[in-house]
């Protein structure tokens, strides 16, 4: 019997030496495209801390007011008439809509009064509607003025927008104080 | 007389096998050490949802304040006073003039803590707050 030499064939094997750059890319893309816990909120900018002494008071002509108060019932008035809160952002927008191209000492000033006993929860409901309220305006006037989102308005353009339409809410300090 | 050179007839290659275990092992290393700058939340809280809210962008300017449902405040990684968030927050405010304020504070709160909050922030003079809340479906 004649024995017949079997072919040597090469060993099979899988090329691994791409496999660490797969593995880096992978890693790269991970570490960037990973977000950790974005903080989103309703951004504010306390007034400034003045002692009651020395405090001016400073009159404000009541169609630039737009008083907002709840109370402890969770109550809402806005400029002393009894209102739902949905239904500010839509009261607001025609009165700042009113005050563009007025000159900046004329602009609303929204301010928030709250007891102490109101709910935290409705203060923020309140605060949401009234930001809206001013980012819907902002919206309207970028998409009329600039044909554009305000979000691709360039910085000239934004500081414009802002001038234009200053978000001035005013948090007014609540009867008592504690000390 | 000619020489003949010494020549392993081994094709000589790295074993580039393993490397990528390797490559795995040194990042299952590092995802198990690494601890993301977090800190333990010693309050209870929920936060509100809002629809109009705005990110912040730094991230590194943020300091955090938690007012929890039990009233509790804490101020980046400890319980404090009422009365000594004004020292601690102008000291931060010193060495960082733009410091934000995160207030995460319960949603069922009432405003009297709140408002004591800010004013003891308006004293240390770090008025840039954002009060933190959820995206509201």
């Amino acid at each position: 019997m004649v024995k017949i030499k079997k072919k040597k064939r090469p060993d099979p094997e899988i090329p691994t030496s791409s496999m660490s750059d797969i593995s880096f890319l992978l890693l790269l893309f991970f570490l960037v495209s990973t977000v950790i816990d974005v903080d989103t909120g309703i951004g504010l900018t306390l007034p400034e801390y003045i002692p009651l002494e020395q405090a001016e008071v400073v009159p404000l002509s009541k169609d630039r007011l737009a008083a907002l108060l709840i109370n402890e019932n969770g109550d809402v008035l806005l400029n002393g008439e009894i209102i739902s809160i949905p239904q500010i952002q839509k009261n607001l927008i025609e009165r700042i809509s009113s005050k563009i191209g007025q000159p900046k000492n004329k602009k609303l000033v929204v301010s928030v009064k709250v007891d102490r006993k109101t709910n935290y929860n409705l203060y923020i409901m309140a605060l949401d509607q009234v930001k809206g309220a001013y980012f819907e305006v902002r919206e309207t006037y970028s998409r009329t003025k600039y044909g554009k989102k305000v979000g691709e308005l360039d910085e000239k353009e934004t500081t414009e927008l802002r001038d234009e339409i200053p978000i001035i809410i005013s948090i007014a300090e609540p009867e008592q104080i504690k000390k | 007389m000619k020489f003949e050179k010494r020549r392993a007839n081994s094709n000589a290659a790295i074993p580039t096998a393993s490397l990528s275990d390797i490559i795995f092992i040194l990042l299952l290393f590092f995802m198990v050490t690494t601890t993301l700058r977090e800190v333990d939340v010693l309050v209870q809280y929920k936060l509100p949802e809002a629809k109009a809210i705005e990110k912040i962008e730094n991230k590194r300017l943020v300091t955090y304040l938690w007012i929890g449902r039990d009233e509790r405040i804490q101020l980046n990684d400890a319980i404090v006073k009422l009365e000594e968030i004004q020292d601690i927050m102008y000291n931060k405010r010193v060495q960082l003039p733009q410091v934000i304020v995160s207030l995460r504070i319960d949603k069922n709160s009432s405003m009297g803590i709140v408002t004591d909050v800010q004013q003891k922030l308006r004293r240390a003079d770090a008025r840039r707050i954002n009060y933190s809340t959820l995206l509201a479906p």
